[in-house]
C-alpha cells in the first residue's frame, strides 16, 4: 500500500497539482460544497427514516425525488476528494483520520445497500404511514452518525497533530 | 473603530483560552461544519422546491413550514460554534477579504430568506408565476457564495 502511495506521490501530474497555487484551494472548495449537497439531503432522509422530520412525505418520494441530487453531490464529492488524495497521498498516507474517514464511508455504504436491498423491500407497508419499522428507524441513526463522523474526520484530518498515540507509535507515516 | 474591536475580541481570555486548548478549536470546528450540512440540506429541500425540483409532491408551504425551524436552530448552531472561532482568530477575520465579504452575504441572506423567501415559499402555490424559480435559484446562489468565502477564509487568508 505504501509504494502505491509513493508512486502515485512521484507522478508529474501529483507534483503538478501538489504545486499549483490555485488547485488545492479549489478542489477543497468544491470538496466542501459537493458535501453540502450530499450531506445535506441525505441528512434529512436519515431523519425521516428516524421520524425526526418530513413526517407527512411518503417515505419513498425522497430517494425518488432527492437521491439524483444527493448522488450528483456525492459523485463531486468523490472526485474532488480523489484528486486531493492523488495531490497529495504521502500527506494522508500517515493520517489516522484519513483512514478512519475511509473506513467509516465503507461502513455507510454497506449500512447504506443493506437498508436498500433488505428493509426498503417492504416499504409499501409503511410509505404512507408514520409508523416506520425499527430496521429502517436503526438504519436512519445508523447512517446519521457515520455521516457525521465522515465529516468530523474529514475535518480533522488537517489536524495531524492531534493523532492517538497508538497510531503515532505505529509509526505509519514515517 | 472597527479594527480597534477586532483587537478587543482577539485580546479577550477566552480567545487565548481558544488557541491554548489543544482539542477547542478542533471541535468546534467540527461542530461548525456538521452544523453546516443541517442547515444546507434544510435550505436545499426548500429552494429546490422552489425551482420546481425535488419533492415537488409536497405542497411547497408545507415543506417551507417544516423545514423553517431546521433551518432556524441548525442557523443558531452555525452561529454559536462560529463566534468562536472569529474570537479566536480576530485579526486574521479582520484582515481577510473573504470574512468580510461572507459577512455582507450571510447578512443580506438572512434579509432575503425572512422577507422575500418565506412570503414566496409560504405563499399559495401558482400564485407568483416564475418568482419562485428565481428565489430559489438566488438563495441556493447566497448560501453556496457563503460557503465558499468561508471555506478560502482558512486557505487563503
Amino acid at each position: 500500500m505504501r509504494s502505491l502511495f509513493e508512486w502515485v506521490d512521484a507522478l508529474p501530474s501529483s507534483i503538478a497539482l501538489r504545486e499549483s497555487l490555485n488547485a488545492y484551494p479549489t478542489m477543497l472548495t468544491i470538496h466542501v460544497v459537493s458535501m453540502c449537497l450530499f450531506a445535506g439531503l441525505i441528512a434529512y432522509w436519515d431523519m425521516r427514516l428516524v421520524g425526526l422530520t418530513l413526517r407527512r412525505v411518503p417515505v419513498s418520494n425522497i430517494p425518488t425525488r432527492l437521491f439524483p441530487w444527493a448522488l450528483t453531490g456525492y459523485g463531486i464529492n468523490l472526485i474532488t476528494g480523489g484528486l486531493l488524495l492523488y495531490s497529495q497521498p504521502m500527506r494522508y498516507y500517515g493520517n489516522f483520520y484519513f483512514w478512519a474517514k475511509m473506513v467509516l464511508m465503507l461502513i455507510a455504504g454497506i449500512n447504506m445497500f443493506w437498508f436498500h436491498y433488505a428493509t426498503y423491500k417492504s416499504v409499501q407497508a409503511w410509505d404512507q404511514g408514520r409508523e416506520i419499522p425499527l430496521n429502517a428507524r436503526l438504519a436512519g441513526v445508523v447512517s446519521l452518525v457515520l455521516w457525521a463522523a465522515v465529516v468530523v474526520t474529514g475535518r480533522m484530518m488537517a489536524y495531524s497533530g492531534l493523532m492517538p498515540q497508538w497510531w503515532n507509535n505505529l509509526n505509519i507515516g514515517a | 473603530m472597527l479594527q480597534s474591536f477586532f483587537q478587543w475580541m482577539q485580546g479577550l481570555p477566552f480567545s487565548a483560552w481558544m488557541l491554548e486548548e489543544t482539542w477547542a478549536s478542533p471541535i468546534i470546528q467540527c461542530a461548525h461544519l456538521v452544523a453546516l450540512v443541517a442547515f444546507a440540506g434544510a435550505v436545499l429541500v426548500v429552494d429546490m422546491r422552489l425551482l420546481g425540483r425535488g419533492l415537488i409532491k409536497t405542497p411547497l408551504n408545507q415543506l417551507a413550514r417544516e423545514m423553517d425551524r431546521w433551518m432556524i436552530w441548525s442557523f443558531v448552531a452555525l452561529f454559536v460554534t462560529g463566534a468562536p472561532q472569529v474570537l479566536s482568530t480576530a485579526l486574521k477575520q479582520y484582515y481577510s477579504p473573504f470574512f468580510w465579504w461572507k459577512m455582507q452575504i450571510v447578512i443580506i441572506g438572512l434579509l432575503f430568506n425572512f422577507t422575500i423567501r418565506r412570503r414566496v415559499a409560504f405563499a399559495e402555490e401558482g400564485s407568483l408565476g416564475h418568482w419562485p424559480k428565481v428565489v430559489g435559484f438566488l438563495s441556493i446562489g447566497m448560501w453556496t457564495g457563503v460557503s465558499v468565502y468561508a471555506r478560502l477564509i482558512g486557505l487563503l487568508s
